[in-house]
């Protein structure tokens, strides 16, 4: 499969909600393995492009290719049968559960006893703390989410949508609530998971400085369309804003 | 000495979980010294028996609370319930298939009460308002406002047979409680309750059928409520359309004494039964203790409040 063209590949997406032109035949193509940075200034249109490419949204007109292979996602549920997964801003966990809680949220485990499933909640624990040990953090599974911090809500949420083994993940939006060295916690984590299963991710967030060191690509939108799309090393900050600015 | 202050803590720690029970035990043994019938084992089985209609009633109340609703119509269905079991009985349905469809009646109830409250997005407060006059309008019709009695006797064994000196309801009603307990902490659809209650939309996100989810919490309650028309029948060998009408808001106190969010998402099902018990207590006491017809009710409400309002603060202070 390696070498066989990219992992994802968009064009000539557009959507139009009434007369609004959310995104006006975008195109781009995505490396399996790479992170890509999606900037933009509100209403640029970073959702509705990452809600189409999670079967949230279908696009007016357009295509999307997974592995040079035309797909439509008709659902989020198709679009995670195909290997997407997302992550979004509010995390989508539940304040007052616990961390295993959470982490197995929508697909508990259960044993059987005779004609009976119950949960099994032993073996529930101890992945929900492997899988989080598996990029370096340990914290207590049995606390409830709303006593963690920002960063480690982040990294429930992350390892929580990586653990489908997903071929690209989308990140929306979720570091608005990190302190600095939160901040910096999560880009070694991101790159960790990146590097440790080569998984694809497209990021949004309005933290340029984060996009700057965490991404492999920019892209930049402005008012529905692509301004700018390239390498990370052939942009700066400044030139980002720029682009963003009308 | 270490372990000796680790075992101190982890003993501290279960009984705080558990506070409910210490509140039940701690205030029979003071009114007790009052009141000195509650010493005698007669008037202790007696409280055991008559909490099991409000213990039921409020462990059905609790799992709608658990998803962040509320079911008024537990007592109407409480009457509704049985006495569609006995007319069923009366045209020669057998006693068996009558009270299994005394429970179906319950479920049915639930279920339809949930389907309006999670599609059409009508709050439960009103939905759940409308059907315990509807429920109770059409018990009144069907019995002429008379209590229905001559119940068949197998219909009352529940409530007339003993096991030793223990009543067998309240065998039963340990039974049943434990299935409820089991089902809401074991089970991948009692989870579900919780988390359904805590955040919804974070369980939508994660593919969990949140409306199914809300409506199998209201057809637990009608089931429950439809067990507890049955029993307190079979205890009390009629059905009217009163019936149980005064547990209503003993059922709704109940679980907030033991600590449930009535915004959902928290609450543990043994703490309701030591709630439930703690209200019959007061209503026991309250009678016993001599209180005049007319400020009977007031009384009782009083110290509801009082207990309701002593678990507040403690929860306040403990952070819990």
């Amino acid at each position: 499969m390696a070498g066989s063209g990219p992992m994802l590949e968009v064009k000539n997406i557009s959507k139009n909600f009434g007369k609004v032109r959310a995104l006006r035949s975008m195109s781009f193509e995505l490396e399996k393995g790479k992170i890509l940075g999606l900037v933009g200034d509100n209403g640029a249109g970073k959702s509705t492009l990452l809600k189409i490419l999670s079967g949230d949204l279908q696009p007016s007109a357009g295509q999307i290719y997974l592995e040079s292979k035309a797909t439509r996602f008709k659902s989020p549920a198709d679009a995670m049968k195909k290997g997407i997964a997302i992550a979004y801003q509010f995390l989508e966990l539940v304040d007052i559960a616990k961390v295993w809680e959470n982490f197995f949220m929508g697909r508990e485990l259960t044993k059987r006893i005779g004609p009976l499933a119950f949960l099994d909640v032993q073996r529930m624990k101890y992945l929900t703390a492997e899988a989080i040990a598996k990029y370096g953090h340990t914290f207590d599974i049995e606390r409830e989410v709303r006593e963690l911090s920002g960063e480690q809500r982040q990294i429930i949420a992350v390892t929580r949508a990586i653990e489908a083994n997903p071929e690209i993940l989308l990140l929306d939006e979720s570091f608005t609530l990190l302190s600095l060295d939160g901040r910096k916690d999560i880009v070694n984590f991101l790159g960790e998971v990146n590097k440790k299963i080569g998984i694809t991710m497209i990021i949004v967030s309005h933290d340029l400085e984060l996009i700057k060191t965490l991404s492999h690509y920019i892209m930049v939108l402005r008012a529905g369309e692509k301004m700018f799309f390239g390498h990370t090393d052939k942009i700066s900050i400044d030139q980002i804003v720029k682009y963003m600015l009308p | 000495m270490k372990s000796a202050r680790y075992l101190f803590g982890a003993v501290r720690a279960k009984s705080m979980e558990y506070y409910t029970w210490l509140l039940f035990i701690g205030i029979y043994l003071a009114t007790g010294l009052f009141v000195p019938t509650l010493f005698i084992p007669a008037t202790f089985l007696n409280v055991l028996v008559q909490g099991t209609t409000v213990g039921l009633l409020s462990i059905g109340m609790a799992f709608v609370m658990l998803v962040g609703e509320i079911d008024l119509s537990v007592v109407a269905v409480a009457s509704f319930a049985p006495m569609a079991g006995i007319l069923a009985w009366e045209i020669g349905l057998p006693v068996p298939a009558a009270i299994l469809l005394t429970l179906l009646v319950g479920v049915g109830v639930g279920l339809f009460n949930g389907l309006l409250i999670t599609k059409l997005r009508i709050p439960s407060l009103v939905q759940t308002c409308a059907m315990w006059w509807m429920l109770a309008g059409i018990v009144l019709v069907a019995t002429r406002g008379m209590a229905k009695a001559g119940l068949p006797n197998s219909w009352m064994q529940l409530g007339r047979v003993f096991i030793g000196p223990i009543p067998l309801l309240v065998f039963f009603f340990i039974i049943v409680v434990s299935a409820a307990v089991i089902f809401a902490r074991r089970t991948v659809t009692g989870r579900r309750l919780y988390l359904v209650g805590g955040n919804s939309e974070a369980c939508s996100a994660m593919g969990i059928p949140v409306d199914r989810i809300r409506i199998i919490a209201f057809m637990t309650s009608g089931l429950f409520s439809a067990l507890a028309g049955y029993a307190l029948s079979a205890r009390m060998g009629f059905v009217s359309a009163r019936f149980a009408v005064e547990w209503l808001m003993p059922a709704i106190a109940a679980p907030v004494i033991a600590g449930l969010s009535l915004t959902g998402g928290r609450g543990n099902l043994i703490n309701v039964v030591a709630g439930a018990y703690l209200v019959q207590l007061i209503v026991i006491v309250v009678r016993a203790g001599g209180v005049s017809g007319y400020s009977y009710e007031f009384v009782q409400g009083l110290l509801v409040f009082i207990a309701i309002l002593v678990d507040t603060v403690r929860r306040r202070v403990t952070g819990l």
